[in-house]
């Protein structure tokens, strides 16, 4: 039994007599011991990035992925327990799906993120189960509100920020992020500040086998009106992309 | 198609569309009543026409308005033409095995990133295959003949008058060869900041 | 022996033919050598001519599978049913309207058809049904008529000229024929309608409308009918009743045409456009009180739902 939690511990998420709802606090703790990641938002896109740790060099990280591409405009990274992470990417990716079925396009992010969240809600109120043990970051584009940048946690709530960490280090990167952020930060500049940012308190060697990186980054008006002029055989051109290990390397380098 | 009878057109202009229907509510040869619109508004700028069983009309122009303000309400943004078709296209293909009995047809103007507004049309069968064009659409038990008409007397940027002119003696010339369909006729033409709508006098017989 | 069986069995699908063409052969008095080679008259001087028979087994039942559309909606052979037509006797004569619209399946083929076909002088029929089949029948059957007329040195009775046509196609029933007809006219008895169908129904009586249209007729037909009917007023009556046929019955309309029949034989009066009927109706001519005939124009202004200008505002 959790050290604080005590009667009030159980799987079932149940108030405690103060108001609180001990499981999610228990969550926030599993997150917090997750690895960091940090998201930035650019003046002309989003970067979102993470520290990729294996408990064992025997282990082969080439298949391990902490950033995910969502549907071509969205991607997420999150801290926390990956195989939590890895059924609500399954959710998200599906949900997407749905969207188009329907709508023909995409969903913006905030409709999105709100899928996700309502996800994670959903098991702070349900019998027989417990909260997702993860936050996440979710970056993407839409033609509504262009780049935008949530952070879900496992309560289900959800803010929009302009930069924000999760994860072990979050306290301290947040401190390094309020101080190098601008509202005109270069999306280039952003990726350089987001390395910046995990090299604070990054436990090893960082190179592009241990950080992945993501970026949103904004079409031109006229790609916009092409995309929508798009015949239904055309596939949409994403404006979220995973840095390939060279990109990774050649950040790390400059 | 036959039970009920009436037609809907919408044809493409110079940044504008039109779009419009004729006036009779039959039960098959007896005409019931000669004011029953076909066609009606999402947006500002999208209207959807139905034409078919009416009960099934009635019943789709309130899904299509439920399924609208939900949408307007949780993305906190108007529907964008190409979006809607999508919807109907994906209502109507829910009912697949059990269809509505419309053939939907709907025009819209959409907002380029250089803020002009473009012209978008489209219509669906029953259970909802889009058809796109970048000319004219038609649909109900006069179908065929208004795209005898509607191909003769279409041509590319069209004005709104002239756009409002040419919609419209396709409709009542069409209809006038249908017996199912006529008894007055209603059009639409969306503009970016208003919509013209009229009601024609058509032959009563 | 074989002639005699074909002639009286009833069964024998070619025995209805041969009765068919012995109907009218009975009549023939003179031989057709009178009248030179066929080509240079063509068939219609000497009789009936003798159609060819589907060959096969049994022509009425493989006729009736292929045209009889109450059966089979999707049969082969389609005949317009889609007409709205009227006659009435009164005081004054006969009162004879018809519409003019053709249709094939929900397509209007035409606005212009003339469905009151002038058998003589002083007989009209009109057009129901197989247009084909009312066109040819009430010409020959206006050969007769005259050839009764040349026999007999006096016109033929209106009640005569429809039993011979009723005669006619009841001997080919259940071969396709379809009619819906009215003999009109004027005989030593005074006016006279005959309902003549392909049913071999002939029916002897004061009013009559025919066709898809003829509900919406008898609506207005019944209310206004009596006997001592003017002139004008009788002929309002049938316009207006076309009208309000023209109007609700999808497959009845474009315009009216209408006929009277007096003691002197028939005589056109007109052509009138529904349409126009309903904006602004039949226009200056007899019995007309010159005002539209649409609903929604006479009321207009006058309704709750579209109440006048003056009290909208007040």
């Amino acid at each position: 039994m959790a050290s604080d939690g005590g009667a009030y511990s159980y799987s079932l998420t149940v108030f405690s007599p103060s108001g609180k709802l001990v499981q999610i606090e228990h969550a926030l703790a599993a997150v917090a011991g997750g690895t960091t990641s940090l998201g930035i938002k650019a003046s002309n896109g989003i970067v979102i990035a993470t520290e990729k740790k294996t408990s064992s060099i025997l282990i082969d990280d080439s298949m391990l992925d902490k950033v995910c591409v969502i549907c071509p405009n969205i991607g997420i990274v999150y801290s926390g327990m990956g195989p939590d992470f890895r059924v609500l990417v399954a959710k998200a990716r599906k949900s997407a799906q749905a969207y188009w079925k329907i709508y023909g396009e995409y969903p913006p992010t905030r409709v999105l993120t709100h899928e996700i969240a309502t996800v994670m809600q959903q098991a702070t109120h349900s019998g027989g189960v417990r909260p997702y043990g993860v936050s996440l970051l979710v970056a993407g584009w839409d033609v509504n509100r262009g780049p935008s940048l949530y952070q879900v946690d496992p309560s289900g709530s959800y803010w929009a920020w302009k930069a924000s960490a999760i994860g072990k280090n979050m306290v301290n990167a947040k401190t390094f992020l309020e101080k190098r952020y601008n509202d005109d930060i270069s999306l280039e500049d952003a990726i350089h500040t987001a390395l910046l940012t995990l090299k604070e308190g990054f436990e090893g060697q960082m190179t592009e086998k241990t950080i992945e990186i993501g970026v949103v980054t904004v079409p031109t008006p006229a790609e916009i009106d092409a995309e929508r002029m798009a015949g239904p055989n055309d596939r949409p051109k994403p404006t979220f992309r995973k840095l390939s290990e060279e990109e990774v390397r050649d950040y790390l380098a400059l | 198609m036959e039970y009920n009878g009436g037609s809907v057109i919408a044809m493409v202009g110079k940044g504008c569309v039109a779009i419009g229907s004729d006036l009779r509510l039959g039960n098959q040869a007896l005409t019931v009543a000669t004011n029953f619109e076909k066609v009606f508004p999402v947006t500002d700028r999208i209207y959807i026409g139905m034409s078919g069983l009416a009960t099934d009309v009635a019943t789709l122009r309130e899904q299509f308005r439920f399924r609208v303000n939900m949408y307007t309400i949780k993305e906190e943004r108007e529907i964008e033409p190409e979006s809607f078709a999508h919807l109907v296209s994906s209502t109507l293909y829910e009912r697949r095995f059990g269809p509505y009995f419309i053939e939907p047809v709907m025009a819209g103007l959409w907002k380029t990133q250089a803020g002009e507004y473009k012209p978008y049309i489209a219509a669906a069968d029953l259970i909802g295959c889009l058809n796109f064009a970048k000319d004219f659409v038609v649909a109900g038990t006069a179908s065929e003949k208004l795209f005898g008409v509607a191909e003769g007397l279409w041509e590319p940027d069209l004005e709104p008058e002239d756009l409002f002119e040419t919609i419209s003696q396709t409709l009542l010339n069409g209809v006038d060869r249908d017996a199912y369909s006529g008894w007055g006729a209603v059009i639409h033409v969306i503009l970016p900041d208003k919509v013209i709508t009229r009601t024609l006098k058509g032959r009563m017989d | 022996m074989n002639t005699f069986v074909n002639r009286f069995s009833t069964n024998n699908a070619l025995s209805v033919i041969r009765k068919a063409q012995a109907v009218v052969d009975d009549d023939e008095e003179f031989s057709d050598a009178a009248w030179g080679s066929e080509a240079g008259f063509g068939s219609l001087a000497k009789g009936v001519p003798s159609f060819s028979i589907p060959a096969v087994h049994d022509p009425t039942a493989f006729l009736r599978l292929h045209t009889d559309d109450h059966a089979d909606p999707n049969c082969r052979i389609k005949i317009q049913h889609g007409t709205t037509t009227l006659a009435f006797r009164f005081q004054g004569g006969v009162i004879v309207a018809v519409d003019s619209r053709a249709t094939a399946g929900s397509y209007i083929a035409s606005g212009t058809v003339k469905k009151v076909i002038e058998i003589n002088p002083y007989l009209l029929g009109t057009m129901a049904g197989g247009a084909a089949d009312c066109q040819y029948w009430e010409t020959y059957l206006g050969i007769q008529c005259r050839l009764h007329e040349l026999r007999n040195k006096e016109r033929i009775s209106v009640a005569a000229a429809s039993k011979y046509l009723s005669n006619l196609v009841y001997s080919y029933k259940g071969m396709g024929l379809s009619m819906g007809t009215m003999i009109c006219g004027w005989d030593k008895t005074g006016p006279a309608v005959f309902y003549v169908d392909s049913d071999g129904t002939r029916l002897k009586g004061d009013l009559f409308s025919v066709g898809s249209g003829s509900t919406f007729a008898y609506g207005v037909l019944d209310q206004g009918y009596r006997w001592d009917l003017t002139d004008e007023e009788a002929q309002e009556l049938g316009r207006r009743s076309i009208y309000a046929a023209g109007h609700r019955d999808a497959f009845s309309g474009n315009t009216c045409n209408l006929y009277h029949v007096k003691e002197d034989g028939w005589r056109f009066l007109g052509n009138y456009d529904i349409t126009k009927m309903h904006y602004d109706g039949p226009g200056d001519v007899p019995g007309s009180a010159q005002v539209a005939y649409g609903y929604d124009v006479r009321v207009e202004g006058r309704t709750s739902s579209n109440p006048p200008a003056a009290a909208a505002t007040a």
